[in-house]
This record gives C-alpha cells, structure tokens and sequence, in this order.
C-alpha cells in the first residue's frame, strides 16, 4: 500500500492529486487562464500558482479525508517545463516533506502522463502518443526505458494550435483547443495546408506561419510591401480549424502508425492535453480499427496535467525503492523521457 | 567616469535576516530554500546560513540590477515557505493567534 501526494505544475496548470494503491482520492486543479490572443508567460504563471497551491493542498486532503500521517510520500514534477512555475510546486513539495517527515520524489511530467494513462486505460504495452501544450512524442517501452520514437521537430502540436487561436482570439477559456475543436465542427471545406512529416518525426511551425498567412491576410501585405489580388478568397475561422485539425492530426496518426508497425504493437494510447481531442481520438481510432488494433483514450480530468498522476509515477518509482535526498529535489525545464529508468515495469 | 578599474573590484552585498517561529522552522526553510542555484548567467552568488531560529541570506553580486533580481526571486520562494510553514506546520501555542488572520490552521495537524 503506497499512499502519495501529487504536485503537478509544470505550465499554466497546477494541480494536486493523492492516490492510495491504484485508487484516486482526490484530483483538484486550477488553470491560469488568460485574455484571448495572449498567451501564459512564466512569471504571471508562476505567481497564479503561488496563490493558488496551498487551498489545492487543503482541498485534496480534504477531498481525500485524510491526514498529512497517512500519506507515505510526497511527488512533484521535477521537469521538463517552465521553470517559475515549477518551481513553485517543487518549493511547496519540500516544505511538505520536510514538515510532514514524508520522503520526497521528483517526476518526470511526461512519464507521469504515460503512467496514468496505462492506469486509467489498463493497456499493458502501448504504443503511447504524448500529445500537449509543449510536447509531441511517439514513445515505445523497451528495455526499461520509455524510447521516443519520433516528435516534433520545433513547436508541439498543442504550441501550434494555443497560437493559432491567439491569431485568431478565440477564448483561452476553459483551453484555446477545446474552442478549436468546437469551432472546427462548423468548418465545411478544408483549405490544403503543408503536411510535414519528416522520417518519423514532425514539424508544425511553418504550417503555422502558413495558416497565419491565410487567417489575417493583412499582415501579409504589410510585411511583404506587396499588393495581393483581391480576388483571394477570405477563409471562414471555422473552416481554418476544421483544416488546420485534419492536417496535424493526420501527420500524428501517420508516425504513431509507423510506430506501431516498427513494434509491432496493435494498441495505441493517447496522453497529454491535446489528447482529449475527440476528433483526434476518432482519426486515431479509424487507423487503428483498419490494423485490426485498439486505441486508448482517456478524458480531460486525466488527459489534461493533473497532480494525480504524479502520485502515480511517484508511487510506481517509490515501490520500486526511489529515493530522491532534499539536495537533488531541483527543478530542470530540460527533462527528455527516455532518461528516467523505468524499473517499475516487470517487461 | 573614468575610474573602471577600481570599480571592478567592488562588489554589492546584502544580507537578509528572516525570524522564525522556531529554530525547526527556520532549519526548514534553509533546507528547502538552500536547494535551487542561482542561474549561472546571473553573476550572483547566495549563501545561506543559519543563527538558531534566524535564516541568514547573504548576497554577492556585480550588478545592483543583478543584485535586485536575485533578491526579488529569492523573496518569492522564501515568503511561499513561509506559508506553507504557517498553514501545515505545528505552531508553537503562543503564535496561534498571529496567523489567525491569514488562514484556518485548525486541520492541518
């Protein structure tokens, strides 16, 4: 039996979450949201946080029902991420440890993703696509290691879609990918965008700067000092998403299905924020039915970063003996997945 | 202003000097404050240390601008401690009534 409390708040989400043995107690989380066309810049974020965690922790213990003695260790996310509001958690996550004489585990933001996922989904051996606001990777377990198989190239997939709805001010409310996805059901011709993969990794900004181009035209002008032909047509923001979603999406499922074939694995899983898309779940779910396959899917409570599943990870390492001393609980923005040794996994 | 050379080898310092409650709170703090490293482009140097209950933060640096940063970032850390100390710690019975303003304490023990 491992109880642990999770400290997750690696971008504009913080959240906390304790889980006791597998079983959720509690999963509480507030989002820094911000005004339309403007994104979250670290010091506002951090400071948001800062005024938000501890009522997070007195809400998760009471969620919960239980005392800081029942807990046996303490998690937070070490990285990868910005590091104010990281830092934020990591503070708090010491002073806990320390006050409560609780051992103390940093966690890798994006096994807590594929943990938690694996958790809520059962999938034993999945293909994994990590999917969200700063990362796009296909990972496969092998060898004690979660290997990455093939990501993005400069922005992540969530990166690109926060941005384009910026240009476009769609609201940041409750998440400017959920309004895409809304907005993208109305959309009825799709406009041919580049499609960029490249072996099995992607790109997605020169498929922003594209679609921007094609969102305010004006700017266009201005910066090329060049007279457009009037007779362009103007593009509805609903058919932009709609097109801007199928092309990206389909780059994603095309690596993730050469992943699966390279592996030979027939079960796909999807985490990270972007993967609550549902339509990106359906294209998903097409490939995998035509290779006889099975994808797991999780919703937002899960999907979205979320304290518990950095209890979960943490719980997984502390099973497995991880200790962390006070001296090596830092923060690190640079935190690659493939480096944590995964000696919780009996494979 | 000519005189760079004999400026160069001047420094900026300041030492901050936090109370707390207890010697135990104030072991804490350095413990949990003493573990993040200054950014190695920042050209500040932070040492802590301990006096029974009173942290002692001492700062180094070329800069006043330099100096001002680490000092803000320092303050943001150390006042979240503070209140994570304030809101879960044990409070010795004689500061009870101090926090009683800022937020119940009655279920964190």
């Amino acid at each position: 039996m491992v109880c642990a409390l999770g400290i997750e708040g690696s971008a504009n989400k913080i959240g906390i979450g304790i889980i006791n043995n597998g079983n959720v107690l509690a999963n509480v989380r507030r989002t820094y949201i911000t005004p339309p066309g403007e994104g979250f810049l670290p010091k506002e974020t951090a400071k948001h946080h800062r005024e938000a965690i501890l009522a997070l922790v007195q809400a998760s213990l009471k969620e919960a029902q239980l005392k800081p003695s029942d807990l046996d260790v303490i998690c937070y996310t070490k990285g990868p991420g910005m590091a104010p509001p990281l830092l934020v958690g990591a503070i708090v996550a010491r002073t806990l440890s320390l006050l409560w004489q609780k051992p103390l585990l940093g966690v890798n933001h994006c096994i807590g993703h594929i943990e938690m996922g694996r958790l809520i989904t059962g999938a034993e051996n999945p293909i994994v696509l990590y999917v969200s606001g700063g990362n796009t990777q296909v990972i496969a377990y092998s060898n004690k290691r979660y290997r990455i198989f093939g990501e993005t190239i400069d922005i992540a997939v969530g990166n690109c879609l926060d941005r384009f709805a910026r240009i476009i001010k769609l609201s940041n409310d409750p998440s400017p990918g959920y309004n895409i996805e809304q907005l993208a059901k109305q959309g009825k011709q799709y406009i041919k965008l580049p499609y960029v993969v490249k072996g099995m990794d992607v790109s997605f900004s020169g498929i922003l700067s594209h679609i921007e181009e094609l969102a305010d035209p004006s700017k266009r002008r201005n910066k090329r000092k060049k007279q457009q032909n009037e007779s362009e047509p103007e593009y509805s923001q609903a058919d932009l998403c709609y097109s801007l979603q199928e092309t990206i999406f389909a780059m994603l499922v095309e690596i993730t299905e050469r992943a699966m074939a390279h592996c030979d694995s027939n079960e796909v899983l999807i985490v990270g924020g972007v993967g609550c898309n549902e339509r990106l779940q359906q294209m998903m779910g097409i490939m995998c039915e035509e290779r006889n396959g099975k994808v797991f899917a999780i919703d937002e409570r899960y999907c979205i970063d979320n304290g518990l599943m950095i209890a979960h990870a943490g719980a997984e390492m502390f099973k497995a003996g991880a200790e962390m001393p006070l001296e090596d609980a830092f923060v690190t923005q640079r935190y690659r997945t493939d480096e944590v040794l995964v000696n919780w996994r009996k494979d | 202003m000519m005189p760079q050379q004999t400026v160069v080898s001047k420094v900026n310092e300041s030492t901050i000097r936090v109370p707390f409650d207890t010697p135990e709170h104030a072991k804490i703090a350095f413990r949990v404050l003493s573990v993040d490293q200054e950014p190695r482009r920042n050209f500040v140097q932070k040492s802590l240390s301990l006096e029974d209950d009173v942290l002692v933060v001492h700062f180094i640096a070329d800069q006043v601008k330099n100096l001002r940063t680490a000092i803000t970032s320092f303050f943001e850390c150390l006042l979240l401690c503070q209140d994570t100390i304030k809101l879960f710690g044990e409070q010795p019975q004689s500061q009870l009534n101090n926090n009683a303003g800022t937020q119940s304490s009655a279920d964190s023990t």
